[in-house]
Parts: structure tokens; sequence; C-alpha cells
């Protein structure tokens, strides 16, 4: 396998994890989209475009995994402040069960690779 | 569309944005540009100084236009289409062709002879951005700045120093 067909598995599994990640992120307070992208950038190559949250949040509105409110700022325009909905807490809740599982195959899987036949 | 952003460099950027921007419905492109321009802003203030290398970086680290809007068509279970835009561009944009072939038919008619225009209007023809009005604009640039000139030689060489004559043969 390429180097570059490695990168697009990352970049696809980035983008697969990265949803739940925020709503992490939001699962116990309300967040403005600035400080989201700064927790996520803080976490370590998660985002590579930070531009790309905004739709990412956009989707999760749509979808009403979050809702939103506007927030008075003492150090600028007003902010807008994202928070969980339970429809977002429940498929946080299943996705982190999913990742256990897939989390576990795979690294079982690559263990096994690492001792060789 | 909102105010000018004083800086150049995000002036350009949000004009970029903007233009890649075309395939969303009129709400979300609003929505976007200023999600991004609060982005920035907000940026600028943490790094307390808005030089241009602090810019530059921020910039960088938000993305190409174009990767923040492929992000906007992800999938939708329901609810109104944000990809509202699915065929052409709207004509009236001008595209890099567009550019290269308006260029081409007036400075190429004097840089490159007859090629340069010719393949201007080829490219007028292509260009998928450009309506009949300016495709037949095109055209008939095309026709005073190389056919006519042509015909003029052709008219005025054989017959020496007599245009007048040179005509009466041709005809």
């Amino acid at each position: 396998m390429e180097h570059g067909a490695a990168r697009d598995s990352l970049t696809e599994l980035r983008r697969g994890v990265l949803e739940f990640c925020v709503l992490a992120l939001i699962r116990d307070r309300e967040e403005y989209a600035f400080a989201i992208v700064r927790a996520l950038g803080n976490a370590g190559g998660l985002v590579t475009s930070e531009g790309t949250i905004y739709p990412l949040l956009s989707r999760l509105r749509r979808d009403g995994l979050v809702t939103t409110r506007w927030r008075e700022s003492v150090s600028g325009p007003p902010r807008r402040y994202y928070r969980i909905t339970q429809e977002g807490r429940n498929a946080l809740e299943a996705f982190i069960g999913d990742w256990g599982r897939f989390r576990g195959a795979v690294d079982a899987l690559l263990a096994g690779e690492g001792q060789g036949r | 569309m909102n105010a000018m952003h004083p800086d150049p460099l995000v002036r350009d950027y949000l004009g970029r944005l903007d233009a890649a921007a075309w395939p969303l419905s009129a709400d979300r492109r609003a929505e976007l540009a200023t999600e991004v321009r609060d982005h920035i802003e907000a940026a600028l203030a943490e790094e307390g100084r808005r030089d241009e290398v602090a810019v530059r970086n921020i910039l960088e680290r938000l993305g190409s236009p174009q990767d923040i809007v492929a992000a906007e068509a992800s999938r939708q279970p329901g609810g109104a289409p944000i990809i509202v835009n699915v065929a052409s561009p709207p004509a009236g944009t001008w595209g890099p062709l567009e550019v290269a072939a308006v260029l081409l038919l007036t400075v190429g008619a004097v840089v490159l002879p007859v090629f340069g225009p010719l393949i201007g209007l080829l490219l007028v023809w292509m260009s998928p951005r450009l309506g009949r009005r300016e495709k037949a604009i095109g055209t008939l640039i095309f026709v005073l700045l190389v056919v006519l000139p042509i015909l003029g030689l052709i008219a005025v060489v054989p017959g020496g120093s007599a245009p007048v004559s040179g005509w009466m043969r041709l005809a």
C-alpha cells in the first residue's frame, strides 16, 4: 500500500470520527465554535483544515444533534454557543460503543501482524 | 454582501470563499461567510497581532475555500438541500478561462496576430460561463480585429500602392 493511500485512509478516519469528537467536547457544557476548533486542535492531528469544522457544525444543527443560542461577549460581537441535544447524546453513546469494539479489533489485528508468522 | 474587511489578504480569502461557495444556497453561503469571518477575527484577537505573518498562518490553518465548501456536501438524512446549484456556475462570473479568452482576443491581436485571437475565440465558444450574447460579441471582436484586416491586406498587397484598384480586382 502506497503512503498516499494510507494517508487517504487516515483522512477518511478523521472525517468519520470528527463529529463525535465535537459532540464529546460539548457533552457537559456549551461551547462556541472557535473554542471547539481550538480544543480539537489541541487534541492533536484531528483537524487539518480548521474551516471544515463549520460545515460539520452546520450539519450537526440540521441533524438535530446540537442546538445553538447566541450569547453576549465582553470581548466582541455576540457568539453562537453550541449545546448537545438528547439525540446528540444518544448518537455519542452509540458511537462510543462502536468505537470501543472497532479500536479493540484493529489493535488486536495490528498487534498480531507485528509479531509476524 | 458583507462590508469589506480591512486586511487585503483576508478580503481576498473571503472573496475566494464566496466564489467557491456558489453551489450553496444563498442563506448558507452568507452564514458560512459570517462564521469564517468571525473565526478569523477570533484567531487574530487570540494572536494579539494583525501583521501579515499572523494573518497568513490563520488563513493557512483555515484551509482552502474549496476544501471548506467541499465539506458542506456531506450526506444529509433529510430536510432541505444545502447544495442547490449542481449545474455550471452562474453566468456572468468569469474564471481564468474567460479572462484568458478576452486577453487573447484583444491583446493577442497585437502580440500574437491571427493565432492569439483565434485561440481566444475558441476559448470563448468553449466556455460554459459565457452566454450567447458574450459569444456573439467575442466573435464580432474577432471579425473586427482579425478578419477585416486580413481582407484589407489581401486587397492592398496585390494591387501595389492602389488599394482601390485592388478591391476592384477582387470584385
